[in-house]
């Protein structure tokens, strides 16, 4: 079996662009990841493209564009886990021998919905009593907050966070930083976030080239090795659950660090999974970055900023970056293989030399969530 | 809100019926229970997710429980009643309920015990009031 090496990137800024097509959106960032990768269209033996909301063939939509037809194109839904998703079906195509050399697209448009929280299936039973994204992530903050003695004023800290990384990154949506009190003072969604606690609606897209380690060689490129690529959904039970402490998420992670043989304290840097403010601190758990409830002292101790030991969401994480559902996993790859290559630019990770991303998400009854994907990169 | 007129011509609705049951005139929640194998659904499965049964019989649910967590809601889609509070309560049998949360009679607490009623949660298209079962806190706060 192959090793599995990213030969180009690409990603557009993140913002809203209701004036353009979903094609429009995400050919740029194909069309940059080939140009780095040096590779053309008939070089490409199969496309994998994740898309939530973009409709039928979007994959087909994207690559016509740039002239490429005539392979595999799937296109893969998994909520906010899609592109991500797309990225393991390119891995494993690559890792098996099957193919040389695979695109992923991550592209989602959702300003074509207007605004407010993200739609959700009716069908699904507790959408259909009222339940909406925010409210899911506040139920577990607001539990997260009766067990371990966690304060509003704390939480909006993740915010300020992932604004000052944002601020540094051209490619995310706000660029502002924000203060502890315009967190706690902006208009109230959904208890305890306020406006500022949660991710951005948007559109944008990345891409990403990867191939074997032949193709690496044939091009020139690949320095950055997919070490491990892990999908996952989380477990059905109309019983209880812990939803301080995401168990798809936890054994995502033991799976991937297995994979890729290292532990939580190999990763220089990560980019996870922070549609709200709670998550990021319950995911520093998750990940085994600290111990059940040490989440915001890892916070407080600045470990997690740009400077700290293991930088979370240098990018500005779906708070500051957005949160284009389908497209978050693939630009969260490029982030990070960005970031082991060293050319970051102002929000760079000196030296980092194994990092992470983690897109996880869907809302479903019986769920923590329906789908998670992590993937571990190396150097 | 509603005008007056819409809401005499059409009556009250359940956002859906099929989750409860009126049982002596009170509102129930009706779940499901394997003929097979026992194994307990909400809302009642149609097929037994442990052996695969399509044989389910109704089953009504507890009417209290323990409220795990909440959430008030801000922002929510047009038709639903903004601020409401929704949360997941425990029932003794093992079953989470994701529920609207009445806190007319004392602000909700996690850990707190919240019994089932019904209420307006929401206002259809056609003007219709929307209701649904919920779990209300009780005078006094926690007991």
């Amino acid at each position: 079996m192959s090793t599995v090496h990213v030969l180009g990137t690409g990603a557009i800024p993140f913002r809203k662009y209701p004036e353009k097509t979903l094609a429009e959106i995400g050919w740029p960032a194909l069309r940059e990841a080939m140009l780095e990768a040096g590779v053309r269209a008939d070089d490409i033996n199969a496309v994998y493209c994740g898309t939530a909301l973009g409709g039928m063939l979007a994959g087909q939509r994207v690559a016509k564009a740039l002239g490429i037809s005539g392979m595999a194109i799937v296109n893969v839904e998994n909520a906010c886990s899609s592109s991500s998703s797309a990225l393991a079906q390119a891995w494993m195509a690559v890792k098996s021998g099957a193919c040389d050399i695979v695109a992923v697209i991550g592209v989602e448009k959702l300003t074509k919905f207007g605004g407010g929280t993200l739609p959700l299936e009716r069908e699904d039973w507790e959408v259909n009593q009222g339940m909406v994204m925010p409210a899911l992530y506040a139920m577990r903050a607001k539990r997260y907050m009766h067990e371990f003695g966690l304060t509003e004023a704390q939480l909006a800290q993740v915010s300020v966070k992932a604004h000052d990384h944002g601020a540094l990154n051209p490619n995310a949506q706000i660029q502002k930083r924000v203060t502890l009190e315009e967190v706690m003072a902006s208009r109230m969604v959904a208890e305890p976030f306020t406006l500022w606690h949660c991710c951005p609606t948007g559109d944008g897209a990345a891409a990403l080239i990867i191939g074997s380690e032949k193709a690496a060689r044939k091009f020139g490129k690949g320095r950055v090795r997919i070490a491990a690529s892990e999908v996952t959904s989380g477990k059905y039970t109309n019983g209880y659950r812990d939803m301080t402490f995401p168990e798809l998420t936890v054994r995502g992670a033991h799976e991937a660090y297995e994979m890729a043989g290292i532990g939580a304290s190999d990763i220089d840097v990560a980019e996870i999974h922070d549609a709200f403010t709670i998550a990021e601190l319950m995911y520093y758990e998750a990940f085994g970055l600290c111990e059940r409830g040490g989440a915001y002292d890892l916070l407080a101790s600045g470990a997690t900023s740009l400077g700290g030991r293991v930088p979370v969401n240098p990018s500005g994480g779906l708070l500051s970056r957005g949160h284009p559902v389908g497209a978050t996993g693939a630009v969260q790859a490029v982030e990070i293989v960005r970031q082991l290559e060293g050319r970051a630019g102002k929000h760079q990770v000196e030296g980092a030399k194994v990092g992470l991303t983690h897109a996880t998400g869907g809302g479903i009854a019986g769920f923590d969530h329906g789908a998670c994907s992590i993937h571990v990169f190396t150097l | 809100m509603s005008g007056q007129k819409d809401e005499a011509a059409e009556g009250p609705r359940f956002v859906d019926p099929e989750l409860v049951a009126l049982q002596g005139g009170r509102l129930q929640l009706k779940g499901g229970c394997c003929k097979s194998c026992g194994a307990l659904s909400f809302p009642k499965g149609q097929v037994c997710t442990q052996c695969l049964s399509l044989e389910i019989d109704d089953k009504i649910l507890s009417g209290e429980g323990e409220l795990y967590s909440y959430s008030r809601v801000h922002m929510a889609p047009k038709g639903w009643d903004v601020p409401y509070t929704v949360g997941y309560v425990d029932l003794a049998e093992g079953i989470r309920i994701f529920a609207h949360i009445d806190e007319s009679a004392s602000p909700v607490q996690i850990g707190g015990r919240v019994w089932l009623g019904e209420g307006r949660v929401g206002t259809a298209p056609d003007g219709a009031i929307l209701k649904s079962y919920l779990f209300a806190t009780v005078a006094g706060g926690r007991t």
